[in-house]
């Protein structure tokens, strides 16, 4: 507690005192009170809301889908981020400020503005190349495919954004040096490079999987209307909420928000070990 | 000759980082670059290790054509001022990375990380963490890690630039029986004068991006090519047109010897047995000295005294001209 007081300096511990009511009370009142209402409902009548829900083929299969469209949107997110990464930060090249500033787009721009220029490059019928590749066989919008790349888009910053600073920070002496004693390019990433920004890279891909599976705006524009077989688990609990299905919303959105909190679990987990060097305990003799 | 620059020049925009550089560099000798910060000596190491490319010009090693040769191809050893050491790897492991991209056999990587380890005094922190040294030992790390490859050259940046100046000192005198026990060709950049001149075979003096001198640490003192050489090297001092140091100024309190110039003392310090002295000469010019005490002392030397300044007999004096640039 001493530590506390000598941190907020002079202040006065009233003044302590009415700034962590006020925010401890915005907090609760805006994510946890909601959130945990969520999980009342949920179980309100026992277990009962979810077993229906986990019965539903139509909940099983939005479920399936959304995992498997965040594990491809994070995978491809991965080789992306981590690559462009590295070219922002180890490369100079004409126009690198405007890139820097593009792949921040996604932050600023709404998921809803994603979903439809998606929809007007990729429309089967009269997207710019969604025409030639419907005829080729190649669906992108209204299918996996362009719920994938909805997600790529929204996800985009939040790999580089965790890399980036550690890459800057990190600098390229080791690499150099890796260099110099004869590795080459991909040697030198593989051992040098990557295990440099390794927890950046878990931070990131953690943060990319919650940002996946909760994704809504963009995914709900390009799946279509097409009930079923491109529903995400967001947009089930949409149509369920909206058709007095509450159980099976509430169920639905109370696993959503189990998977986001043990994605935050574990990047609470893996912050502190971030920089300390592993067991030097053990190192020592 | 080991290594042979030709023609080099470099630009970083507008800054001209070497200006048509020639300079060939001997086999198994200890070489030292020296300069000022920023006159190009780094540019030059880094683009004879491949670290940075020439605008024009060749780079030639024990021979081989290197210019186009990428750093891992060059067989070059290379130290950073800040150690670069590998983080995430135990100083063990950080000496064998070289080994092991080369796929040794690892009984092989062992025993000779194991020799190499023991030659910079760090076998007993094999199994640390770098983060668990100090700087001094990341350093020799860094030369172990460097040996290793058995490279050509080796090459060093400012090695010793981010100690403190005892472990320094001390890095120095070890450095040059390292090389006297390893003795492959070794170049190794420094600002610090009295670094290049205690621990090199051969200094290369560069200033500006040009070559100034080329020369072992005697030749450079007693031979300075030209003032800034003269300058950097020690201090200097100017008495009736040449360029000279301050203790081959002879002093008399009489017009004794021909040509002497007259003056009055303008400040007089001790420092310890050395007297150092600012005379005033009646041409205008301010003059430093520096003579021993007892000699002060003889001559009866206080503010205010008439003396009559000459260079030395066998003093090194170059003519004041090239001063001006």
């Amino acid at each position: 507690m001493a530590s506390v007081s000598t941190a907020v300096g002079n202040r006065s511990r009233t003044t302590t005192w009415l700034l962590r009511i006020l925010v401890v009370g915005y907090l609760l009142m805006l994510v946890a009170w909601p959130t945990g209402l969520i999980a009342k409902n949920t179980f309100e009548d026992g277990f009962g809301g979810m077993q229906r829900a986990l019965e539903d083929p139509d909940v099983i299969h939005a479920l399936i889908l959304t995992v498997k469209v965040s594990v491809i949107a994070v995978a491809i997110n991965l080789v992306f981020g981590v690559g462009m990464s590295l070219l922002l930060v180890r490369y100079d090249f004409l126009g690198k400020r405007a890139l820097s500033a593009l792949i921040d787009l996604p932050l600023s721009v709404s998921p809803v503005v994603v979903g439809l220029a998606l929809v007007l490059v990729y429309n089967p019928r009269y997207g710019w190349l969604g025409e030639g590749l419907h005829e080729r066989g190649i669906d992108i919008v209204f299918a996996t495919p362009g719920i994938v790349m909805a997600t790529c888009f929204v996800v985009l910053p939040l790999i580089i954004r965790e890399v980036v600073p550690v890459l800057e920070e990190l600098g390229d002496d080791q690499e150099q040096a890796a260099r110099s004693l004869g590795a080459n390019g991909a040697q030198t990433f593989w051992r040098i490079t990557l295990p440099g920004i390794k927890w950046a890279i878990v931070y990131g891909v953690v943060l990319s999987l919650a940002r996946s599976l909760g994704e809504f705006g963009a995914v709900k524009i390009v799946a279509g209307r097409s009930i079923g077989n491109m529903e995400t688990a967001t947009l089930l609990v949409q149509r369920e909420y909206q058709n007095f299905h509450e159980d099976v919303a509430y169920s639905v959105s109370l696993l959503l928000v189990v998977a986001s909190v043990l994605c935050l679990i574990v990047v609470a987990i893996l912050r502190p070990s971030e920089g300390s060097h592993a067991d030097p305990q053990k190192e020592n003799k | 000759m080991s290594i042979e620059v030709r023609n080099l020049n470099k630009r970083f925009g507008d800054f001209v980082a070497l200006d048509d550089v020639s300079v060939s560099l001997p086999s198994g000798q200890l070489t030292a670059l020296l300069g000022p910060s920023g006159g190009g000596k780094s540019t030059l190491l880094r683009i004879i290790a491949g670290l940075d490319s020439a605008d024009s010009g060749s780079v030639s090693i024990e021979g081989t054509e290197a210019t186009h040769l990428p750093p891992q191809k060059r067989n070059v050893g290379f130290v950073f001022q800040h150690y670069a050491v590998f983080k995430h790897m135990t100083v063990a492991k950080n000496v064998a990375f070289g080994l092991e991209i080369r796929k040794r056999p690892k009984d092989e990587v062992v025993k000779r990380v194991d020799e190499l380890l023991k030659l910079v005094h760090l076998s007993q922190f094999s199994h640390r963490m770098p983060s668990q040294l100090s700087g001094g030992q990341r350093q020799r790390m860094a030369l172990a890690r460097a040996l290793a490859v058995e490279p050509t050259v080796l090459l060093l940046d400012e090695p010793f630039g981010a100690l403190d100046a005892k472990v320094r000192k001390e890095l120095r005198d070890w450095l040059r029986r390292l090389h006297d026990e390893v003795p492959v060709t070794t170049v190794f950049v420094t600002h610090d004068q009295e670094e290049a001149m205690e621990v090199a075979d051969e200094i290369v003096v560069i200033n500006e991006g040009r070559v100034e001198q080329v020369g072992s640490p005697d030749q450079l003192y007693d031979e300075p090519a030209n003032d800034f050489v003269m300058s950097f090297l020690g201090e200097v001092t100017h008495l009736g047109g040449v360029s000279l140091r301050p203790h081959d100024v002879e002093v008399d309190a009489a017009p004794t010897a021909a040509g002497s110039v007259e003056g009055t003392v303008s400040r007089l310090v001790r420092i310890g047995f050395e007297v150092r002295l600012n005379v005033l000469t009646v041409d205008g010019e301010e003059v430093s000295v520096v003579l021993t005490r007892t000699h002060a002392r003889s001559l009866g030397l206080e503010e205010g005294s008439t003396v009559f300044l000459t260079p030395a007999d066998g003093a090194t004096v170059i003519p004041r001209m090239v001063a001006a640039s």
